[in-house]
């Protein structure tokens, strides 16, 4: 089970990237979706990707990144091929592929379209590679977010955490017995699905329980909430936070005026 | 001073036919320790969820007469008010787990940061009850990879650091060994001392025998009972309640040895060794 075992891809790295408070991360998320469709050209997607990218190496966690790039380009390839095979509005051919002929307007549109996934996927992955889950929801949650939808969110990476080692502790024992729990997906899921309704079922009746503990440790407690930690501070937060406001400014500008 | 009243409470959970509760009255006085004994059923539990105000609050049901915790009337205040006064551990440690904290010691500064109290006494509060329960060892664990004890130590901590001054707990001891459980009631008995008000279900009736000034016992959803320990456990119509007494005490009343110069049986060991030694010579 251990490909479950951590729902969340932190990696705890010493970095300047991590050292960036999440709320400035998630600006510069904006900010990548933002530029793209403000400034269309190929380029523009090209360089935000080589900003992501230079971010995600000094932030020493370019390895983790691979599973994920590795799966949107499984995708996005896809999408090349087909666009470039089938678009409507396809008429120069640029090479034949068996019956087929690749076209360079549908591959041209698939490789912006690509660029721009590739965009979105690469500043996403900053955020969540380099920011414990529960660290993003606290700076949420002094942003006004509601301490409860906070609260859910944390508790739900966590509890799904439990469940999982719950699982893998049952398993154990089944294995131990002489049940079949590796080997073919089968029989992995076959020994899996049993486990399902006990753990699943069980954290339900908690959850009762767990509300009533909450309850009287003061959750719905009208007092404004402290924290234990300092609030993450970057001593250059508001210098980037303004630098992003003003290349968006200035998108603006060159796309208005040239 | 009065610090917990309760007059002719009766409560009935949603959708069940019998009172869980029926008509109970007692007083506590400040800095009392109280034990709640009865079989299973009896109600103890609810007693207890009704003095932080889950019963009526988090269950709704029909509630009926007074229940007082510091003068708070808890049928019109919210639980998070009269969480302020009354601290609530409960039996089961793993459902106590917020289950939002990577640690331990996050996880005691959870109550802590919900009532906004400044980050400086929190730290202290919080190193204070990590030493008091002993787990000071595994504050950076993950509250999940705790045994079932240092969960139920952790889950204790978590009450005492509100600093409540009533502290309600509902077998806190389930998941510790014995000399754990010992532990756990001579912290718990140094709170009393400090003037905290303690009122504790449990089983273990050796330990209630030891430690608690007076017990309540439910039989029921009925109060039998509420007297001095000596009182109660000497009692000869126990058993019909489904509550056996001291191991000490019936030795003693097998052998007819009360406590000196008194009416009742002896309770603790050392009492009984008292009371024995008396005949012997
Ligand atoms: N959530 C609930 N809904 C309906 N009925 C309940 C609920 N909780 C308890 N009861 C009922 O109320 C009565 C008292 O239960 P309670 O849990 O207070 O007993 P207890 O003395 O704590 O028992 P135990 O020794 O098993 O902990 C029982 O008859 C029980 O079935
Ligand atoms: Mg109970």
């Amino acid at each position: 089970m251990t490909f479950l075992k951590s729902i969340s891809l932190f990696v705890d790295r010493k970095s300047f990237v991590h050292d960036i408070d999440p709320i400035t991360k998630l600006y510069y998320i904006l900010f990548a979706i933002i530029i793209p469709i403000i400034l269309p050209s190929f380029t523009i997607s090209a360089i935000c990707v080589g900003i992501s990218i230079l971010l995600l190496l000094a932030a020493k966690v370019m390895r983790k990144t691979l599973p994920v790039y590795s799966f949107v380009f499984l995708v996005l390839i896809t999408v090349v091929i087909i666009q470039g095979l089938f678009r409507p509005g396809n008429e120069t051919v640029l090479f034949h592929l068996g019956p087929f002929a690749m076209h360079k307007e549908g591959l041209l549109f698939a490789l912006t379209i690509a660029l721009r996934v590739t965009n979105i996927v690469s500043a996403f992955m900053i955020l969540v590679l380099t920011t414990k889950p529960s660290t993003l929801v606290e700076s949420l949650v002094r942003k006004g977010m509601s301490p409860r939808i906070g609260y859910v969110i944390v508790s739900v990476f966590q509890i799904i955490q439990e469940m999982m080692s719950t699982m893998s502790t049952i398993m154990d024992a089944q294995r131990s017995r002489g049940m079949e729990t590796e080997g073919k997906l089968l029989t992995r899921i076959k020994a899996f699905i049993p486990l399902l309704g006990p753990v699943v079922l069980g954290s339900l009746i908690n959850t009762k329980e767990r509300a009533m503990a909450l309850e009287v440790r003061g959750f719905n407690s009208r007092n404004l909430k402290t924290y234990l930690y300092e609030e993450k501070t970057f001593p250059y937060s508001k210098a980037i936070q303004a630098a992003l406001l003003v290349l968006t400014i200035f998108a603006v500008a060159w796309r208005v005026f040239l | 001073m009065k610090k917990i009243v309760v007059e002719g409470l009766k409560y009935k959970y949603p959708m069940t036919e019998e009172l869980a509760l029926k008509d109970i009255s007692f007083e506590v006085e400040e800095g009392e320790f109280i034990g709640i004994i009865g079989k299973n059923s009896s109600g103890k539990s609810t007693l207890c969820q009704a003095l932080v105000g889950l019963v009526p609050h988090f269950y709704k049901g029909a509630y009926g007469g007074k229940v007082l915790v510091d003068g708070l009337e808890v049928r019109s205040h919210t639980i998070a008010d009269i969480s302020l006064k009354v601290g609530m551990v409960f039996q089961n440690p793993f459902t106590q787990v917020t289950g939002s904290k990577m640690t331990v010691y996050e996880e005691i500064a959870f109550g802590l940061e919900n009532i906004g109290l400044p980050r400086e006494e929190m730290r202290q509060r919080i190193d204070e009850v990590l030493k008091l329960m002993k787990i000071e060892h595994v504050k950076d664990h993950s509250p999940f990879d705790l045994s079932g004890g240092q969960m139920q130590r952790m889950a204790i901590a978590s009450i005492i650091a509100m600093k409540p001054d009533i502290l309600v707990l509902d077998e806190p001891t389930s998941q510790l060994d014995p000399a754990g459980s010992e532990e756990v009631f001579h912290s718990i008995q140094d709170l009393s001392r400090q003037g905290i008000t303690v009122v504790m279900a449990e089983q273990k009736i050796e330990k209630i025998a030891q430690y608690c000034s007076r017990v309540l016992l439910l039989y029921d959803g009925k109060l039998v009972d509420f007297d001095t320990p000596e009182k109660i456990f000497s009692r000869d119509d126990l058993k019909d309640y489904g509550v056996t007494a001291p191991v000490y005490t019936r030795v003693c009343k097998a052998l007819g040895v009360k406590k000196q110069r008194c009416d009742v049986y002896p309770v603790t060991l050392e009492d009984a060794e008292l009371a024995l030694r008396g005949t012997i010579k």
